[in-house]
Protein backbone atom coordinates (compact mmCIF):
# COMPACT_ATOMS: atom_id res chain seq x y z
CA UNK A 1 0.00 0.00 0.00
CA UNK A 2 2.60 2.59 1.01
CA UNK A 3 6.46 2.12 0.40
CA UNK A 4 9.29 4.57 1.36
CA UNK A 5 12.49 3.83 -0.26
CA UNK A 6 15.02 5.96 1.37
CA UNK A 7 13.20 8.77 1.57
CA UNK A 8 14.71 12.31 2.51
CA UNK A 9 13.81 15.65 3.51
CA UNK A 10 16.42 18.41 3.20
CA UNK A 11 14.94 21.85 4.53
CA UNK A 12 16.65 24.87 2.78
CA UNK A 13 16.95 28.25 3.53
CA UNK A 14 17.14 31.64 1.32
CA UNK A 15 20.97 32.10 3.07
CA UNK A 16 21.67 28.35 2.35
CA UNK A 17 21.32 26.85 5.42
CA UNK A 18 19.90 23.39 5.70
CA UNK A 19 17.98 20.83 8.18
CA UNK A 20 17.74 17.32 7.46
CA UNK A 21 14.76 16.39 8.66
CA UNK A 22 14.34 13.55 7.33
CA UNK A 23 16.82 10.16 6.12
CA UNK A 24 17.01 7.31 4.22
CA UNK A 25 13.70 6.50 5.73
CA UNK A 26 12.67 3.37 4.20
CA UNK A 27 9.39 1.05 5.27
CA UNK A 28 6.67 -0.59 3.55
CA UNK A 29 3.20 -0.78 5.23
CA UNK A 30 0.57 -2.87 4.38
CA UNK A 31 -2.85 -3.28 2.71
CA UNK A 32 -5.17 -3.42 6.20
CA UNK A 33 -2.56 -2.47 8.73
CA UNK A 34 -2.34 -0.10 11.19
CA UNK A 35 0.73 1.52 12.13
CA UNK A 36 2.01 3.93 14.73
CA UNK A 37 4.70 6.58 14.13
CA UNK A 38 5.51 7.53 17.07
CA UNK A 39 9.04 9.54 18.16
CA UNK A 40 10.13 12.71 20.05
CA UNK A 41 9.85 16.09 18.75
CA UNK A 42 10.89 17.20 16.20
CA UNK A 43 11.95 13.52 15.10
CA UNK A 44 10.29 14.24 11.30
CA UNK A 45 7.06 12.68 12.16
CA UNK A 46 4.96 15.71 10.50
CA UNK A 47 7.54 15.67 7.73
CA UNK A 48 6.90 12.43 6.92
CA UNK A 49 3.30 12.78 6.99
CA UNK A 50 3.59 15.98 4.71
CA UNK A 51 5.19 14.01 2.05
CA UNK A 52 2.36 11.08 2.39
CA UNK A 53 0.04 13.93 1.75
CA UNK A 54 1.99 15.48 -1.39
CA UNK A 55 2.67 18.75 0.99
CA UNK A 56 5.84 18.30 0.50
CA UNK A 57 8.32 16.63 -1.75
CA UNK A 58 11.06 14.12 -0.66
CA UNK A 59 14.58 15.49 -1.46
CA UNK A 60 16.00 11.91 -1.94
CA UNK A 61 14.34 8.69 -2.55
CA UNK A 62 10.77 7.59 -3.46
CA UNK A 63 7.11 7.69 -1.96
CA UNK A 64 4.85 5.51 -3.31
CA UNK A 65 0.96 4.91 -2.23
CA UNK A 66 -0.71 1.99 -4.23
CA UNK A 67 2.27 2.39 -6.91
CA UNK A 68 1.46 5.87 -7.59
CA UNK A 69 3.50 8.92 -6.48
CA UNK A 70 2.09 10.44 -3.08
CA UNK A 71 0.17 13.56 -4.67
CA UNK A 72 -1.31 11.42 -7.90
CA UNK A 73 -2.76 9.13 -5.48
CA UNK A 74 -4.15 11.43 -3.14
CA UNK A 75 -5.52 13.85 -6.16
CA UNK A 76 -7.57 10.39 -7.44
CA UNK A 77 -8.63 8.89 -4.32
CA UNK A 78 -8.08 11.19 -1.38
CA UNK A 79 -7.07 10.53 2.19
CA UNK A 80 -8.87 10.36 5.33
CA UNK A 81 -6.44 13.06 6.88
CA UNK A 82 -6.66 14.50 10.71
CA UNK A 83 -3.80 16.91 10.92
CA UNK A 84 -2.14 17.66 14.31
CA UNK A 85 -3.19 21.28 13.87
CA UNK A 86 -7.51 21.53 12.83
CA UNK A 87 -7.34 24.12 10.88
CA UNK A 88 -10.79 24.77 9.22
CA UNK A 89 -11.66 28.35 8.62
CA UNK A 90 -13.01 29.38 12.08
CA UNK A 91 -16.15 31.55 10.44
CA UNK A 92 -17.99 27.86 8.86
CA UNK A 93 -20.60 26.68 11.01
CA UNK A 94 -19.30 22.99 11.91
CA UNK A 95 -21.49 21.26 9.82
CA UNK A 96 -21.33 23.37 6.47
CA UNK A 97 -17.78 22.82 6.97
CA UNK A 98 -18.43 18.71 6.73
CA UNK A 99 -20.60 19.51 3.86
CA UNK A 100 -17.95 21.08 1.97
CA UNK A 101 -15.96 18.75 2.30
CA UNK A 102 -18.04 15.78 1.82
CA UNK A 103 -18.29 17.67 -1.14
CA UNK A 104 -14.67 17.83 -2.32
CA UNK A 105 -14.33 14.79 -1.08
CA UNK A 106 -17.00 13.06 -4.24
CA UNK A 107 -19.85 12.29 -1.91
CA UNK A 108 -22.43 12.20 -4.07
CA UNK A 109 -25.42 15.40 -3.86
CA UNK A 110 -27.72 12.92 -2.81
CA UNK A 111 -25.62 11.42 0.04
CA UNK A 112 -23.97 14.65 1.74
CA UNK A 113 -26.84 15.94 3.97
CA UNK A 114 -27.08 12.28 5.46
CA UNK A 115 -23.81 11.61 5.77
CA UNK A 116 -23.01 14.44 7.38
CA UNK A 117 -25.53 13.39 9.58
CA UNK A 118 -24.19 10.20 10.13
CA UNK A 119 -20.47 11.64 11.08
CA UNK A 120 -22.03 14.07 13.72
CA UNK A 121 -23.41 11.75 15.70
CA UNK A 122 -21.02 9.48 15.55
CA UNK A 123 -18.92 12.14 16.83
CA UNK A 124 -21.26 13.63 19.48
CA UNK A 125 -21.08 16.72 17.55
CA UNK A 126 -25.24 17.32 17.34
CA UNK A 127 -25.94 20.16 19.77
CA UNK A 128 -22.45 21.86 18.21
CA UNK A 129 -23.54 21.44 14.33
CA UNK A 130 -24.67 25.10 14.30
CA UNK A 131 -21.92 26.73 15.64
CA UNK A 132 -19.10 28.77 14.06
CA UNK A 133 -16.01 26.75 13.69
CA UNK A 134 -14.15 29.34 16.36
CA UNK A 135 -17.10 28.90 18.96
CA UNK A 136 -15.72 24.96 19.45
CA UNK A 137 -14.00 23.98 22.41
CA UNK A 138 -10.81 22.10 21.52
CA UNK A 139 -12.06 18.67 21.74
CA UNK A 140 -15.07 19.38 19.40
CA UNK A 141 -13.29 21.24 17.10
CA UNK A 142 -10.87 17.63 17.68
CA UNK A 143 -13.92 16.02 17.00
CA UNK A 144 -14.88 17.76 14.20
CA UNK A 145 -11.54 17.43 12.90
CA UNK A 146 -11.90 13.56 12.83
CA UNK A 147 -15.29 13.66 11.58
CA UNK A 148 -14.18 15.47 8.26
CA UNK A 149 -11.64 12.96 8.38
CA UNK A 150 -14.26 10.02 8.35
CA UNK A 151 -16.95 11.44 5.74
CA UNK A 152 -15.78 8.98 3.18
CA UNK A 153 -14.56 5.66 3.80
CA UNK A 154 -11.77 6.01 2.14
CA UNK A 155 -9.04 3.29 1.94
CA UNK A 156 -6.11 5.56 3.86
CA UNK A 157 -6.39 7.51 6.94
CA UNK A 158 -3.61 9.25 8.29
CA UNK A 159 -4.34 10.71 11.92
CA UNK A 160 -1.87 12.79 13.78
CA UNK A 161 -2.19 13.07 17.71
CA UNK A 162 -5.82 12.39 16.57
CA UNK A 163 -6.82 12.44 20.76
CA UNK A 164 -4.84 15.52 21.39
CA UNK A 165 -7.51 17.32 23.62
CA UNK A 166 -9.68 14.65 23.77
CA UNK A 167 -11.60 14.00 26.91
CA UNK A 168 -11.27 10.27 28.74
CA UNK A 169 -14.84 9.27 27.15
CA UNK A 170 -13.93 10.53 23.96
CA UNK A 171 -10.66 9.06 23.85
CA UNK A 172 -12.24 5.91 24.44
CA UNK A 173 -15.13 6.48 21.83
CA UNK A 174 -11.88 7.56 19.41
CA UNK A 175 -10.13 3.79 20.28
CA UNK A 176 -13.62 2.03 19.57
CA UNK A 177 -13.95 4.35 16.10
CA UNK A 178 -10.34 3.42 14.82
CA UNK A 179 -11.91 -0.72 16.01
CA UNK A 180 -14.59 -0.53 13.71
CA UNK A 181 -12.56 0.85 11.01
CA UNK A 182 -10.11 -1.41 11.39
CA UNK A 183 -10.89 -3.74 7.47
CA UNK A 184 -8.09 -6.09 5.41
CA UNK A 185 -8.88 -3.10 2.92
CA UNK A 186 -8.29 -0.22 4.79
CA UNK A 187 -4.39 0.99 6.20
CA UNK A 188 -4.29 3.63 9.12
CA UNK A 189 -1.30 5.62 10.29
CA UNK A 190 -1.54 6.44 13.80
CA UNK A 191 0.86 9.43 14.79
CA UNK A 192 0.83 9.72 18.40
CA UNK A 193 3.24 11.13 21.79
CA UNK A 194 0.59 8.51 23.24
CA UNK A 195 2.72 5.03 22.98
CA UNK A 196 0.22 3.42 25.17
CA UNK A 197 -2.91 4.41 22.49
CA UNK A 198 -0.43 3.16 19.79
CA UNK A 199 0.15 -0.01 22.09
CA UNK A 200 -3.53 -0.47 22.42
CA UNK A 201 -4.52 0.30 18.26
CA UNK A 202 -1.70 -0.80 15.82
CA UNK A 203 0.03 -3.62 14.61
CA UNK A 204 3.35 -2.12 14.34
CA UNK A 205 4.74 0.73 15.25
CA UNK A 206 7.62 2.63 13.73
CA UNK A 207 9.97 4.74 16.05
CA UNK A 208 11.47 7.53 14.61
CA UNK A 209 14.16 9.92 15.64
CA UNK A 210 16.16 12.83 14.44
CA UNK A 211 14.63 11.89 10.76
CA UNK A 212 15.52 8.65 10.93
CA UNK A 213 13.53 5.72 11.13
CA UNK A 214 15.21 3.93 14.57
CA UNK A 215 13.41 0.26 14.79
CA UNK A 216 9.62 -0.80 14.04
CA UNK A 217 8.11 -2.80 17.44
CA UNK A 218 5.49 -5.23 16.53
CA UNK A 219 2.52 -4.22 19.01
CA UNK A 220 -0.12 -6.52 17.82
CA UNK A 221 -2.87 -7.84 20.45
CA UNK A 222 -1.06 -9.86 23.37
CA UNK A 223 2.47 -9.23 21.79
CA UNK A 224 3.44 -6.16 25.01
CA UNK A 225 2.12 -8.71 27.54
CA UNK A 226 4.08 -11.37 26.78
CA UNK A 227 7.53 -9.37 26.29
CA UNK A 228 6.68 -7.35 29.39
CA UNK A 229 9.24 -8.40 31.81
CA UNK A 230 8.57 -6.16 34.79
CA UNK A 231 5.46 -5.50 36.57
CA UNK A 232 4.30 -3.95 39.75
CA UNK A 233 2.07 -6.28 41.75
CA UNK A 234 0.03 -4.68 44.69
CA UNK A 235 -1.33 -7.09 47.81
CA UNK A 236 -3.85 -6.30 50.06
CA UNK A 237 -2.92 -9.50 52.79
CA UNK A 238 0.02 -11.75 52.80
CA UNK A 239 2.79 -9.13 52.05
CA UNK A 240 4.78 -11.89 54.08
CA UNK A 241 4.44 -14.43 51.95
CA UNK A 242 5.69 -11.81 48.57
CA UNK A 243 9.45 -13.22 48.78
CA UNK A 244 8.77 -16.34 48.53
CA UNK A 245 7.13 -16.54 45.23
CA UNK A 246 9.12 -13.62 43.79
CA UNK A 247 12.61 -13.73 45.33
CA UNK A 248 13.88 -10.83 43.59
CA UNK A 249 10.56 -8.72 44.90
CA UNK A 250 11.64 -5.00 45.64
CA UNK A 251 9.05 -3.56 47.81
CA UNK A 252 7.63 0.21 47.00
CA UNK A 253 5.57 0.88 49.79
CA UNK A 254 1.62 0.57 50.45
CA UNK A 255 1.58 -3.30 49.91
CA UNK A 256 3.13 -2.60 46.20
CA UNK A 257 6.21 -4.41 44.78
CA UNK A 258 8.38 -4.54 42.08
CA UNK A 259 8.91 -7.83 40.12
CA UNK A 260 10.91 -8.92 37.32
CA UNK A 261 9.96 -12.11 35.56
CA UNK A 262 11.28 -14.09 32.13
CA UNK A 263 7.81 -14.54 30.72
CA UNK A 264 4.20 -14.88 31.23
CA UNK A 265 4.27 -18.42 32.63
CA UNK A 266 6.64 -17.51 35.29
CA UNK A 267 4.43 -14.56 36.34
CA UNK A 268 1.39 -16.58 35.97
CA UNK A 269 3.08 -19.62 37.96
CA UNK A 270 4.56 -17.33 40.76
CA UNK A 271 1.34 -15.83 41.14
CA UNK A 272 -0.59 -18.44 41.73
CA UNK A 273 1.89 -19.76 44.24
CA UNK A 274 1.39 -16.53 45.80
CA UNK A 275 -2.34 -16.30 46.06
CA UNK A 276 -1.42 -20.63 47.47
CA UNK A 277 0.20 -19.13 50.51
CA UNK A 278 -2.66 -16.86 51.48
CA UNK A 279 -1.86 -13.79 49.71
CA UNK A 280 -4.98 -11.15 48.05
CA UNK A 281 -3.93 -9.85 45.06
CA UNK A 282 -5.33 -6.39 44.36
CA UNK A 283 -3.65 -5.68 40.80
CA UNK A 284 -0.86 -6.80 38.54
CA UNK A 285 0.71 -4.16 35.87
CA UNK A 286 3.29 -4.11 33.76
CA UNK A 287 5.64 -1.31 34.98
CA UNK A 288 7.03 -0.15 31.64
CA UNK A 289 4.76 -1.72 27.88
CA UNK A 290 7.48 -3.12 25.76
CA UNK A 291 6.67 -0.27 23.13
CA UNK A 292 7.82 2.65 25.68
CA UNK A 293 10.69 0.29 26.81
CA UNK A 294 11.93 -0.26 22.95
CA UNK A 295 10.97 3.76 22.30
CA UNK A 296 13.57 4.51 25.26
CA UNK A 297 16.05 2.27 23.89
CA UNK A 298 15.82 3.92 20.25
CA UNK A 299 15.44 7.45 21.19
CA UNK A 300 18.51 6.60 23.81
CA UNK A 301 20.67 4.93 21.28
CA UNK A 302 20.22 7.94 18.48
CA UNK A 303 21.07 10.63 20.78
CA UNK B 1 -16.17 2.67 -1.24
CA UNK B 2 -16.96 5.70 -3.84
CA UNK B 3 -15.86 6.11 -6.83
CA UNK B 4 -12.55 8.22 -7.48
CA UNK B 5 -12.27 12.21 -7.61
CA UNK B 6 -13.96 15.12 -5.83
CA UNK B 7 -16.74 17.58 -7.11
CA UNK B 8 -15.61 20.37 -7.61
CA UNK B 9 -17.49 21.81 -9.67
CA UNK B 10 -20.27 21.93 -7.15
CA UNK B 11 -17.98 23.37 -4.62
CA UNK B 12 -18.56 26.58 -6.82
CA UNK B 13 -21.12 27.85 -4.80
CA UNK B 14 -18.86 27.33 -1.71
CA UNK B 15 -16.30 29.82 -3.13
CA UNK B 16 -19.24 32.13 -4.02
CA UNK B 17 -20.48 32.17 -0.40
CA UNK B 18 -17.15 32.32 0.82
CA UNK B 19 -16.46 35.49 -1.70
CA UNK B 20 -19.88 37.23 -0.52
CA UNK B 21 -18.96 37.19 3.25
CA UNK B 22 -15.33 37.56 3.22
CA UNK B 23 -14.73 39.82 0.55
CA UNK B 24 -18.13 41.21 -1.30
CA UNK B 25 -19.60 43.07 1.89
CA UNK B 26 -16.27 44.93 1.80
CA UNK B 27 -16.54 45.61 -1.60
CA UNK B 28 -19.97 47.18 -1.30
CA UNK B 29 -18.95 49.28 1.59
CA UNK B 30 -15.78 50.73 -0.28
CA UNK B 31 -17.94 51.12 -3.57
CA UNK B 32 -20.66 53.06 -2.01
CA UNK B 33 -18.51 54.90 0.44
CA UNK B 34 -16.43 56.44 -2.60
CA UNK B 35 -18.92 56.42 -5.30
CA UNK B 36 -22.07 58.55 -3.04
CA UNK B 37 -18.96 61.01 -1.63
CA UNK B 38 -18.07 61.51 -5.59
CA UNK B 39 -21.82 61.61 -6.44
CA UNK B 40 -23.23 64.11 -4.23
CA UNK B 41 -22.40 66.85 -5.17
CA UNK B 42 -24.19 66.45 -8.92
CA UNK B 43 -27.40 65.92 -6.84
CA UNK B 44 -27.44 69.10 -4.46
CA UNK B 45 -29.95 71.37 -4.51
CA UNK B 46 -28.98 74.08 -7.58
CA UNK B 47 -26.90 71.47 -9.13
CA UNK B 48 -27.15 71.35 -13.03
CA UNK B 49 -28.89 68.54 -14.91
CA UNK B 50 -27.08 65.79 -15.53
CA UNK B 51 -26.81 64.55 -19.22
CA UNK B 52 -25.95 60.28 -19.97
CA UNK B 53 -22.58 62.03 -21.49
CA UNK B 54 -21.67 63.80 -18.12
CA UNK B 55 -22.49 60.75 -16.00
CA UNK B 56 -20.91 58.06 -18.33
CA UNK B 57 -17.32 60.69 -17.88
CA UNK B 58 -18.04 60.73 -14.02
CA UNK B 59 -18.81 57.12 -13.80
CA UNK B 60 -15.83 56.09 -15.41
CA UNK B 61 -13.21 57.84 -13.64
CA UNK B 62 -14.81 57.08 -10.16
CA UNK B 63 -14.81 53.46 -11.87
CA UNK B 64 -10.96 53.68 -12.57
CA UNK B 65 -10.50 54.45 -8.55
CA UNK B 66 -13.07 52.11 -7.11
CA UNK B 67 -12.23 48.78 -9.82
CA UNK B 68 -8.60 49.06 -8.80
CA UNK B 69 -9.10 48.61 -5.15
CA UNK B 70 -11.45 46.11 -5.72
CA UNK B 71 -9.15 43.83 -7.74
CA UNK B 72 -6.56 44.41 -5.19
CA UNK B 73 -8.42 43.48 -2.18
CA UNK B 74 -10.45 40.34 -4.26
CA UNK B 75 -7.28 38.70 -5.45
CA UNK B 76 -5.69 39.46 -1.81
CA UNK B 77 -4.78 35.79 -0.28
CA UNK B 78 -6.36 34.02 -2.99
CA UNK B 79 -3.96 31.46 -2.82
CA UNK B 80 -1.63 32.25 0.01
CA UNK B 81 -4.24 32.41 2.49
CA UNK B 82 -5.16 29.06 2.50
CA UNK B 83 -1.10 28.43 2.91
CA UNK B 84 -0.78 31.18 5.85
CA UNK B 85 -3.74 29.96 7.68
CA UNK B 86 -3.18 26.01 6.97
CA UNK B 87 -6.69 25.82 5.70
CA UNK B 88 -4.61 23.32 2.23
CA UNK B 89 -4.57 20.45 4.73
CA UNK B 90 -8.26 19.66 4.84
CA UNK B 91 -8.95 20.90 1.54
CA UNK B 92 -6.11 18.97 -0.58
CA UNK B 93 -6.62 15.46 1.37
CA UNK B 94 -9.60 15.17 -0.49
CA UNK B 95 -9.12 14.17 -4.31
CA UNK B 96 -8.83 17.60 -5.33
CA UNK B 97 -6.02 19.03 -7.87
CA UNK B 98 -4.79 22.90 -6.53
CA UNK B 99 -4.61 24.08 -9.89
CA UNK B 100 -8.27 22.90 -10.73
CA UNK B 101 -9.46 24.39 -7.24
CA UNK B 102 -7.50 27.56 -7.77
CA UNK B 103 -8.52 27.90 -10.79
CA UNK B 104 -11.84 28.04 -10.50
CA UNK B 105 -11.29 30.44 -7.76
CA UNK B 106 -9.84 33.12 -9.84
CA UNK B 107 -13.22 32.86 -11.88
CA UNK B 108 -16.02 32.81 -9.56
CA UNK B 109 -14.05 35.74 -7.86
CA UNK B 110 -14.75 37.69 -11.07
CA UNK B 111 -17.93 36.55 -10.98
CA UNK B 112 -18.15 37.59 -7.55
CA UNK B 113 -16.38 41.10 -8.73
CA UNK B 114 -19.06 41.44 -11.43
CA UNK B 115 -21.97 40.92 -8.72
CA UNK B 116 -21.05 43.19 -6.52
CA UNK B 117 -20.42 46.05 -9.40
CA UNK B 118 -23.92 45.08 -10.73
CA UNK B 119 -25.15 45.77 -7.43
CA UNK B 120 -23.36 49.19 -7.12
CA UNK B 121 -24.13 50.04 -10.59
CA UNK B 122 -27.69 49.68 -10.08
CA UNK B 123 -28.08 51.93 -7.09
CA UNK B 124 -25.79 54.83 -8.82
CA UNK B 125 -27.88 54.52 -11.60
CA UNK B 126 -31.10 55.24 -9.61
CA UNK B 127 -28.48 58.25 -7.60
CA UNK B 128 -27.71 60.29 -10.91
CA UNK B 129 -29.08 58.66 -13.76
CA UNK B 130 -28.48 55.93 -16.81
CA UNK B 131 -25.17 55.55 -17.96
CA UNK B 132 -24.30 51.90 -19.67
CA UNK B 133 -23.43 49.40 -17.19
CA UNK B 134 -22.22 46.51 -19.28
CA UNK B 135 -19.47 48.96 -20.71
CA UNK B 136 -18.23 49.46 -17.23
CA UNK B 137 -18.61 45.64 -16.27
CA UNK B 138 -16.18 44.93 -20.02
CA UNK B 139 -13.64 47.20 -18.37
CA UNK B 140 -14.04 45.39 -14.80
CA UNK B 141 -12.99 42.09 -16.64
CA UNK B 142 -10.62 43.14 -18.47
CA UNK B 143 -9.18 45.02 -14.98
CA UNK B 144 -9.65 41.82 -13.53
CA UNK B 145 -8.02 39.75 -15.84
CA UNK B 146 -4.48 42.14 -15.77
CA UNK B 147 -4.13 43.16 -12.44
CA UNK B 148 -6.12 40.29 -11.15
CA UNK B 149 -3.95 37.74 -13.15
CA UNK B 150 -0.66 39.06 -11.83
CA UNK B 151 -2.45 38.83 -8.27
CA UNK B 152 -2.92 35.07 -9.08
CA UNK B 153 0.82 34.66 -9.96
CA UNK B 154 1.77 36.66 -7.14
CA UNK B 155 -0.37 35.20 -4.26
CA UNK B 156 0.67 31.63 -5.92
CA UNK B 157 4.88 32.43 -5.37
CA UNK B 158 4.49 34.42 -1.76
CA UNK B 159 2.28 34.78 1.36
CA UNK B 160 2.72 38.90 1.08
CA UNK B 161 0.86 39.79 -2.35
CA UNK B 162 -0.90 42.74 -1.62
CA UNK B 163 2.26 44.97 -1.03
CA UNK B 164 4.11 42.97 -4.31
CA UNK B 165 1.48 43.69 -6.05
CA UNK B 166 0.58 47.13 -5.06
CA UNK B 167 4.85 47.87 -5.65
CA UNK B 168 4.15 46.24 -8.94
CA UNK B 169 1.48 48.56 -10.51
CA UNK B 170 2.91 51.33 -9.14
CA UNK B 171 6.45 50.43 -9.99
CA UNK B 172 4.76 50.04 -13.36
CA UNK B 173 3.34 53.49 -13.29
CA UNK B 174 6.17 55.21 -12.57
CA UNK B 175 8.89 53.45 -15.06
CA UNK B 176 6.34 54.55 -17.31
CA UNK B 177 6.32 57.82 -16.96
CA UNK B 178 9.97 58.37 -16.27
CA UNK B 179 10.86 56.13 -19.15
CA UNK B 180 7.79 56.16 -21.55
CA UNK B 181 9.00 59.04 -24.11
CA UNK B 182 12.41 57.28 -24.06
CA UNK B 183 13.73 55.76 -27.24
CA UNK B 184 15.35 52.37 -27.51
CA UNK B 185 15.93 49.59 -25.11
CA UNK B 186 14.16 51.51 -22.37
CA UNK B 187 11.46 51.75 -23.82
CA UNK B 188 11.61 48.14 -25.38
CA UNK B 189 12.25 46.88 -22.22
CA UNK B 190 8.67 48.85 -20.68
CA UNK B 191 6.54 46.51 -22.69
CA UNK B 192 7.35 43.74 -20.28
CA UNK B 193 5.83 45.20 -17.26
CA UNK B 194 2.08 45.17 -16.95
CA UNK B 195 -0.28 47.20 -19.37
CA UNK B 196 -1.22 50.04 -16.61
CA UNK B 197 -0.60 52.61 -19.48
CA UNK B 198 -3.19 50.96 -21.57
CA UNK B 199 -5.63 50.38 -19.34
CA UNK B 200 -6.51 54.28 -18.64
CA UNK B 201 -7.25 54.61 -22.06
CA UNK B 202 -9.36 51.26 -23.02
CA UNK B 203 -11.02 52.40 -19.96
CA UNK B 204 -12.20 55.89 -21.24
CA UNK B 205 -12.61 54.32 -24.51
CA UNK B 206 -14.83 51.43 -23.26
CA UNK B 207 -17.04 53.80 -21.27
CA UNK B 208 -17.66 56.30 -23.33
CA UNK B 209 -18.18 54.41 -26.83
CA UNK B 210 -18.46 50.50 -25.27
CA UNK B 211 -15.20 49.90 -28.04
CA UNK B 212 -11.80 49.79 -27.88
CA UNK B 213 -8.35 49.00 -29.77
CA UNK B 214 -9.00 45.16 -30.17
CA UNK B 215 -4.72 44.83 -30.21
CA UNK B 216 -4.52 46.96 -26.85
CA UNK B 217 -7.76 44.09 -25.40
CA UNK B 218 -5.71 41.63 -26.91
CA UNK B 219 -2.48 42.54 -24.81
CA UNK B 220 -3.87 43.06 -21.83
CA UNK B 221 -5.93 39.60 -21.62
CA UNK B 222 -3.16 37.77 -23.07
CA UNK B 223 -1.08 39.45 -20.43
CA UNK B 224 -3.14 38.77 -17.41
CA UNK B 225 -4.01 35.18 -18.68
CA UNK B 226 -0.30 34.74 -18.78
CA UNK B 227 0.19 35.21 -15.21
CA UNK B 228 -2.73 33.37 -14.49
CA UNK B 229 -0.85 30.26 -16.67
CA UNK B 230 2.32 30.88 -14.67
CA UNK B 231 0.48 30.78 -11.49
CA UNK B 232 -1.02 27.63 -12.11
CA UNK B 233 1.96 26.31 -13.13
CA UNK B 234 3.33 27.24 -9.96
CA UNK B 235 0.55 25.51 -8.47
CA UNK B 236 1.11 22.56 -9.94
CA UNK B 237 5.53 22.26 -9.06
CA UNK B 238 5.72 23.63 -5.83
CA UNK B 239 3.89 21.69 -3.29
CA UNK B 240 1.83 23.09 -0.92
CA UNK B 241 3.62 22.64 2.05
CA UNK B 242 6.53 24.16 0.40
Amino acid sequence: MIEFRNVGKTYRSLLGNSVKAVEEFSLEVMKGEILGIAGPNGAGKSTLIAMLLGYLRPTTGTLEIDGLPARAYVERNGIGYLSELIAINPKWRADDALARLATLAGIPESRVATRVDEVIAQLGLEEHRAKKVKALSKGNLQRLGLAQALLREERLLILDEPTHGLDPVWTQRFRDIVGQLRSPDRTILIASHNLDELQRLTDRVAIIDHGRLQRVVRTGHGHDQATATRFRIVLVTGLEKMREAFPDAEPAGKGEFAVTVGSLQQLNASLAELIGKGALVASVVPERSALEQQFREAVGESQ
Amino acid sequence: MMAPGGRLAKYALWQFRDFATEKGISLLIIGLLLGFVQLLPFRLPGSPELTTERITRIIGTLANTILLIWVFITVNGIISNDRKLGYYRFLFAKPVRPIQYYGQLWLVYLLGLLTALALVSGLFVVFVGRFNVWNLALYATLLYISLGGIGFFVSAITKHELPVLAGIWLGSSVLRAMYGNDTGWKNRALDLLPPVHIMDGVAVSLMTTGTADLGRVVWIVGYGLLFVGLGLVVLHRRPLGG
